[in-house]
């Protein structure tokens, strides 16, 4: 066959075989990919429909790929916390329906600690009416949120309003109308809303009488097991020189408009968030118990884990420091006092701790909590009020949406559009021979057409037949 | 060639003949260059398909009955080994106090002199040391009106120091410096007590408890329990007012064995801290001027397993017998590892209350009184978490792995050397026309 190809009219160099030392033409021998001169090859009016066909199913299939490649992944990790942390922020707004100067608010956790949290958090007086209108149906209730009604004794809505969220959590991902539970699960959602303002919305100007108490601010707790409550004067903490407070006025319903651990973000929607909780009785205990999850949101596991690594030298830095210093001043017995005025060194020991240069948008670090209510009718000996007894998980969730690299999604295009394009060629040619097979010439004249490609090959069959003999 | 078949009919792979073959050079250069990505990719597959992973799991703990090992070793460097006792306590109501069993004091010169090791010696009371040998036979020590510990060298007598010492403690009296007590006096505990003043101590070993939730303290003074109340003769400590504190450096925490390098180190973007990080406590520091101090550490502990690649093909003997050496409960013959990660929060105040305004938080109120020394809380997680080595790929995916990228390579390296064909066909035919 090699010998014929001069009488072919064919140039040498159109073939690989030629004995020059050419660099060219050694490269030339190299290639694998033979191409059929343009006068062996027809095109046909069904390949061509065929090719629109394939050519449309790519853009389908690409655009499909790059739409999930856009859309990331979520993935929920779990681990243990690392570092050791100190403190906790507790975040808090709540009206109850007693006048401001009867309530008491404060913290006492596992480490002995009391903290008076009463004289960090604002409190304005407010009317109860302003917050809960004529059916007691709370208003911040309008808007995106919805709210959750809980009544005192006897009342049994807030099952029920947990029972249906566990259905919806079953429908259709794209229903408008899921419940909130579902709002923040997704890493999109929580970054998008977490960056909005941090501040506590103003109350509302008071109409009427004082009836009740708003309370709001940011409370730094131990981040050990504690009980955050909400007292009457002179009921639960012992008192001196203050008159007593009549029980009538008790009344500890309350409407919860936020309580979150952590850093403030009140974008972010709690399970207590927008709750509502009444009673006629004025011996009436409320108690949460909370199980907080500390937890990480993030865009981009790499620049978590490069904050983490530069936690890591940042508190190596600041132990170096405080060994040496501690070293220095190793003369301890005669001048404890001026070691006790030396600058503290910041010690940053979890990522909370970081100093805000080191904050990034793509990592937002906060608590989510699991509530349980327990609420019951106490006898006058006891001590009536708003318990929150929080206890903290030991695991760490990290939820990151990572979107693969660009890299990553141009091997996967490429993937389909040469996987697309060689099975289709395949089925093309497998039609054209099942038929070559199958039905006679003039089924396959219908099928091809005239002068098509598959003809042509059949010309070139013919040739190695006549080879053979 | 072969007889022309009747599977020549069928063949689906219609070739070009060669006479209509063109080659070019730059589809040499596109062949070479697509041998040498494929040879590049495979290599990536490879790698890829070698990779060990480390896959943790969360599970419920449904382990019964079980111990945990706590490692400790921490300097004190203003605290004398003579006043430091160990205390572990948990709610089965198991106490050990004054432990000695797998801890030793290491007696460390004054901060001023460097805070060097001295003498290493077990943590133990009763070494022969103390013992009186040369006593005359019939040598009955009083025990200064304090009913005899129960297993006293000799019953119903207190022969040595120590004896005395814990005769007090269980009637809860004071013990002093030992002053006007003979044994002590022979002894000289006063004098080993002045003499060690200045020095430091550290603690160092393991030791087992039970798995439920407890705390381990390190406080001044003999400790004794009295009517649900757990005690602590500081009347020695407080005695060199201002000399001693609670500044301390832990040098290493953790609750089990260690977890192998291997698995913290290589599993990349997880896990970015090193096995150093995952015992938080590890090489932290706390210094105080203060002598009446408490510093606390809430612990909370999660099991962890280690479970190596085909360490199910093993059979499985865990040393968690209750038997086993200390240390090495645990640790799996085929390389599984059972231990515990933990998460902590520390807090420290004041004995004498008071609020935190130093940092910033007049709200916040000290608790009065308790003991100075450091308290670890540790509370058990009922989650678990497994560690598990796999293999990211199985070998038949790695094959199919393989066909993808010679298969994409060619039929994109074919296209592209079409087009170049193609391109410079009309470039040829541009310049001509």
């Amino acid at each position: 066959m090699m010998n014929g190809f001069a009488d072919r009219d064919l140039d040498e160099s159109n073939f690989g075989v030629s004995q020059s030392s050419n660099p060219k033409d050694v490269l030339r021998t190299f290639d694998a990919f033979p191409k059929t001169k343009a006068t062996y090859t027809t095109r046909s009016s069904r390949g061509g429909q065929w090719t629109i066909v394939l050519l449309v199913i790519v853009a389908l299939l690409s655009l499909s790929e790059t739409r999930r490649w856009y859309a990331g992944h979520e993935t929920h990790q779990f681990s243990v916390e690392k570092g050791v942390s100190h403190g906790l922020q507790i975040n808090l707004d709540m009206v109850v329906a007693m006048r401001c100067q009867d309530l008491h608010v404060n913290v006492q956790d596992a480490s002995g600690d009391h903290i008076l949290a009463g004289e960090r958090v604002r409190r304005d007086p407010t009317n109860w009416s302003q917050w809960v209108d004529a059916k007691g149906v709370h208003r911040l209730g309008r808007g995106r949120r919805r709210r959750r009604e809980r009544g005192g004794p006897g009342m049994s809505g807030s099952s029920n309003s947990y029972g249906d969220s566990g259905d919806a959590a079953g429908q259709n991902a794209m229903d408008p109308l899921k419940p909130e539970e579902l709002d923040d699960e997704h890493v999109g959602d929580v970054m998008g809303r977490a960056h909005w303002k941090k501040k506590f919305p103003r109350t509302p100007r008071l109409k009427g009488e004082p009836t009740a108490c708003r309370i709001y601010g940011s409370i730094e707790g131990n981040k050990v097991q504690g009980d955050f409550h909400i007292t009457a004067r002179g009921h639960g903490y012992i008192e001196y020189g203050t008159e007593h407070l009549d029980h009538k006025s008790f009344n500890f319903s309350h409407i919860t408009n936020e309580l979150s651990f952590g850093p403030y973000y009140p974008s972010l929607v709690n399970p207590l968030d927008s709750t509502l909780a009444t009673t006629d009785s004025h011996f009436y205990k409320f108690q949460y118990y909370l199980s907080v999850v500390p937890t990480i949101y993030t865009r981009s596991l790499k620049k978590l884990a490069k904050l983490e690594s530069q936690l890591a030298q940042q508190f190596h830095k600041a132990q170096a420091q405080l060994s040496s210093s501690s070293s220095s001043s190793s003369s301890f017995f005669k001048s404890s006092s001026s070691s006790q005025q030396q600058q503290p060194i910041l010690q940053p020991r979890t990522l909370a701790d970081l100093p805000a240069s080191y904050k990034t948008r793509d990592v937002v670090m906060t608590n989510q909590y699991a509530v349980t209510e327990q609420s019951l009718l106490v006898g006058e000996r006891s001590v009536p009020g708003i318990f929150f007894k929080f206890d903290i998980e030991p695991i760490l969730l990290t939820i990151a949406e990572e979107r693969g690299s660009m890299l990553a999604l141009l091997v996967r295009l490429v993937n389909v559009i040469s996987g697309v394009l060689v099975a289709g060629g395949w089925c093309y040619q497998l039609g054209g021979w099942a038929i070559d097979v199958l039905g006679g010439k003039r089924f396959k004249r219908k099928w091809l057409g005239a002068g098509t490609r598959r003809e042509s090959e059949g010309v070139l069959h013919g040739k190695m037949e006549a080879d053979e003999e | 060639m072969p007889a022309k078949s009747r599977f020549t009919r069928l063949d689906a792979f219609t070739k070009t003949v060669e006479d209509a073959r063109i080659r070019t050079t730059s589809g040499g250069i596109v062949t070479l260059a697509s041998l040498f990505i494929i040879f590049w990719l495979i290599w990536g597959e490879w790698a890829d398909y070698r990779r060990i992973e480390v896959h943790p799991e969360l599970i419920v703990d449904k382990g019964r009955g079980e111990r945990m090992e706590i490692h400790l070793n921490v300097s004190f460097p203003r605290v004398p080994c003579e006043l430091l006792t160990l205390d572990v306590m948990d709610v089965s109501g198991e106490q050990q106090t004054g432990v000695m069993h797998g801890v030793s004091k290491v007696r460390l010169s004054s901060v001023s002199e460097g805070s060097r090791v001295i003498e290493s010696s077990a943590l133990d009371l009763h070494s022969d040391s103390t013992k009186a040998a040369h006593l005359e036979p019939d040598y009955c020590g009083s025990c200064y009106m304090a009913p005899a510990p129960a297993n006293a060298q000799k019953p119903g007598c207190c022969q040595t120091c120590d004896e005395v010492r814990e005769a007090y403690a269980t009637k809860s009296w004071a013990f002093g410096r030992g002053e006007n007590v003979e044994q002590c006096e022979r002894e000289g505990y006063a004098q080993r007590l002045d003499a060690q003043r200045q020095e430091g101590c550290r603690i160092e070993g393991g030791l087992r408890v039970n798995k439920v939730v407890g705390n381990f303290h390190i406080a001044p003074g003999r400790s004794f329990s009295n009517a649900n109340m757990h005690l602590h003769d500081l009347q020695n400590y407080l005695a060199d007012q201002g000399i001693h504190t609670f500044s301390h450096h832990i040098h290493h925490l953790r609750f089990g064995p260690q977890l192998p390098d291997s698995l913290t180190i290589g599993s990349g973007v997880n896990m970015p801290w090193t096995n150093h990080h995952l015992n938080p406590l590890d090489d932290t520091e706390q210094v105080t001027d203060d002598s009446l101090f408490n510093y606390m550490y809430f612990v909370k502990v999660v099991s962890t397993a280690y479970l190596p690649l085909g360490w199910e093909r093993q059979a499985r003997v865990m040393s968690s017998a209750d038997n086993a050496a200390l240390g090495a409960y645990g640790q799996g013959t085929d390389g599984s590892i059972e231990t515990h990660q933990y998460s902590v929060t520390s807090h420290k105040r004041s004995l004498n209350g008071g609020d935190d305004a130093k940092e910033g938080h007049q709200e916040r109120i000290h608790a009065r009184g308790g003991i100075p020394g450091v308290f670890f809380s540790y509370d058990i997680s009922p989650m678990k978490v497994i560690n598990r080595e796999t293999r990211s790929k199985s070998f038949t995916g790695f094959l199919t792995g393989v066909c993808a990228i010679i298969g994409g390579t060619l039929t994109v390296a074919a296209a592209v050397d079409r087009g170049l064909y193609e391109g410079a066909i009309r470039v040829k035919k541009l310049h001509k026309g």
